[in-house]
């Protein structure tokens, strides 16, 4: 009698989270579930506009076809994507982890600190940086120069010739410091997330590794580094997510430029192929993670 | 023992120093760091008030002589800007406070409920967080324009002869829907803090309300909710913050009714069509003064929540 209460009860609770959660299955099937197929199906067809219908015809490979064999340049492009994901990766999680650590800290002036970099996560994720980043500057005889503002910032062909460096090498420097400069003003929402995980790891923890005797680099490790990891996770994966959908991304700016055309088929079938090789790279880069340091530290 | 053993062994200098020279490291760092974020800023806006004259002339550095509205004249008339500040405000604003409200309902039955499915559907939650918007932007672009739930509507054709399946682009409608079904504008990754937030409150209170015979929906109203403005202060300026960013999204869904972001995106062509072509110093100081009037609104907002934003960030408590 008691169990079967108990039973109702447990009924009448799972029946009230559905009703929370309804909404959400209803947005999943209708914006989520239903786009994702259709885009499949977008990807082996021809879609072509009449008055007041849409008309889709299968065709078969003929769009993948397209975009791996006759686009001169998709192969040129996913180079270009990866190549900029393998640096800025590793160092917009360890500028963000750097900054996190920083500025958890009590120190004076961390209020404006905290300000100015979260100021970041405003601005970053719009229009706004890629004219501030890339489109700076123009000559004396006022032909518009695609140039960066970096160079605007740090003089860095005085700085070689006071080290006695040759000047030729500038360019290098140059690419470099804009590197840096894109992956600061990126690492603003995981500097974030970085904070309010640190924040969350007990303060036992600490003094247990204090009266152990651990030094600061120690505590780090075995600390500190193992109760973020679930965080990396998320922050890593928002990361990717991040630099493979970016604006300045090839790959995605050339399928909408093809989206604006109306050409709807063949930039669904580039973006499939381009975000299926993206999942089997991340896939193969996480499972290394996951086997040797996820499962050690758990 | 041995740390402190290794201490006592450190001569007295370097152990009054190390501090010092630490909190020197840590704000050489964060001068550096803050430089990168802070120089651009300033640039635009010492740059959107110079005249085109001052702005080649290399004895002006940052402020100018003569200070001039030109730029953000200019800049005004090309965006379109009351009527694109409009539009923000109409359709990305409402749709992110819509947002904030729905994913909060959303997390709250994931995080507190067990329910046969919940599994299926926390796997969903991460494949929203991971699947780019762009994959399904298509296909949401081409519903909206004939909409259509699931073909229900197409059925109104066969039965009346005449189909009911309105053109919504360009509207409201199509930034608000997605938004109250908590699917909107990376809306994965804000169910996921609330979801965070809920799961680390603890659960006693509701679980007494409950007893005192009080439903789940009142509970959450009128206990959870009200003990929780740090999530929702964090998922609101996210939120806030991307739809205000918002591109991919607005540009497809839009045709005249352009937000900001999307105006200020094309700002260079739309100078030339006044007269201003890309190439001419005014086209670019016009730009800077877009940025400038893009930025502003936005900041100020931010600078109205940022204490309670920053202490909300300490205690929303992710730990992924």
């Amino acid at each position: 009698m008691k169990k079967k209460k108990h039973a109702g009860v447990e009924r009448l609770k799972s029946r009230y989270g559905l009703l929370f959660v309804a909404p959400f299955i209803v947005g999943l099937l209708l914006f989520f579930v239903f786009p994702l197929l259709s885009s499949v199906q977008y990807m082996f067809s021809n879609i072509s506009f009449e008055p007041g219908n849409t008309v889709i015809t299968w065709t078969g490979l003929e769009n993948i076809k397209y975009v791996l064999f006759e686009d001169p340049y998709f192969i040129n492009n996913v180079v270009k994507g990866f190549s900029t994901f393998a640096y800025s990766f590793p160092l917009i999680l360890v500028v963000s982890l750097v900054m996190a650590l920083i500025l958890v800290q009590k120190f004076r002036g961390r209020i404006l600190f905290r300000g100015i970099s979260f100021m970041t996560v405003i601005i970053a994720s719009g229009v706004v940086i890629e004219y501030v980043l890339r489109y700076q500057g123009s000559d004396i005889t006022g032909a518009g120069v695609e140039t960066s503002i970096m160079e605007d910032m740090i003089d860095v062909e005085s700085i070689l010739t006071v080290l006695g460096l040759p000047t030729q090498i500038s360019g290098y420097f140059q690419v470099v410091l804009n590197s840096i400069m894109t992956v600061i003003w990126n690492s603003g929402i995981q500097t974030l997330l970085f904070i309010s995980g640190l924040q969350a790891i007990p303060d036992q923890m600490y003094e247990v590794s204090k009266v152990e005797g651990a030094t600061k680099w120690e505590e780090f490790w075995f600390v500190t580094f193992p109760m973020l990891s679930k965080i990396l996770v998320l922050v890593s994966a928002f990361t990717v997510v991040e630099l493979f959908t970016a604006k300045t991304d090839r790959v995605v700016s050339s399928a909408y430029t093809m989206m604006q055309s109306q050409n709807y088929h063949e930039s669904t079938a580039m973006l499939w192929i381009y975000f299926l090789i993206v999942g089997v790279v991340i896939a193969l880069l996480y499972i290394p993670f996951h086997k040797f340091c996820l499962k050690r530290w758990e | 023992m041995i740390a402190s053993f290794r201490k006592k062994s450190v001569n007295r200098v370097t152990k009054r120093t190390r501090p010092v020279l630490y909190s020197l490291f840590r704000l050489i760092i964060l001068l550096a760091i803050s430089y990168v974020i802070v120089y651009p800023l300033l640039y635009m806006i010492s740059s959107s008030l110079k005249t085109a004259s001052a702005f080649q002339d290399p004895s002006v550095l940052w402020i100018p002589k003569i200070f001039t509205d030109e730029n953000f004249k200019v800049a005004f008339e090309a965006m379109d800007f009351k009527n694109a500040m409009l539009s923000t405000l109409g359709f990305e604003m409402v749709s992110a406070l819509l947002e904030t409200a729905t994913c909060a309902v959303t997390a709250y039955g994931l995080a507190r409920f067990n329910f046969p499915g919940k599994k299926l559907l926390m796997v969903m939650l991460v494949l929203l967080i991971m699947v780019p918007p762009q994959m399904i932007i298509i296909p949401m672009t081409i519903n909206f324009s004939q909409l259509d739930f699931l073909g229900i509507l197409k059925l109104t054709g066969g039965l009346f002869g005449k189909e009911l399946r309105p053109n919504i682009l360009d509207t409201a409608a199509c930034f608000y829907l997605p938004s109250l079904f908590s699917v909107g504008l990376r809306s994965g990754i804000l169910i996921f803090i609330y979801h965070q937030f809920f799961h680390g409150l603890p659960k006693e209170l509701e679980e007494a309300a409950w007893i005192d015979g009080s439903a789940p929906p009142r509970t959450f109203l009128q206990i959870a909710l009200p003990s929780s403005s740090v999530a929702i202060i964090t998922v609101l300026v996210l939120s806030v913050v991307w739809h205000w960013n918002d591109y991919y999204l607005a540009v497809m869904y839009t045709s005249e009714k352009f937000p900001l972001a999307v105006s200020l995106a094309s700002l260079p062509q739309r100078l030339s069509l006044i007269g201003i072509w890309p190439g001419d110093i005014r086209n670019t100081l016009g730009v800077m003064a877009g940025c400038v009037m893009f930025v502003v609104p936005i900041l100020i907002v931010y600078l109205f929540l940022q204490r309670k934003f920053i202490k909300s960030i300490d205690r929303v408590g992710i730990t992924g």
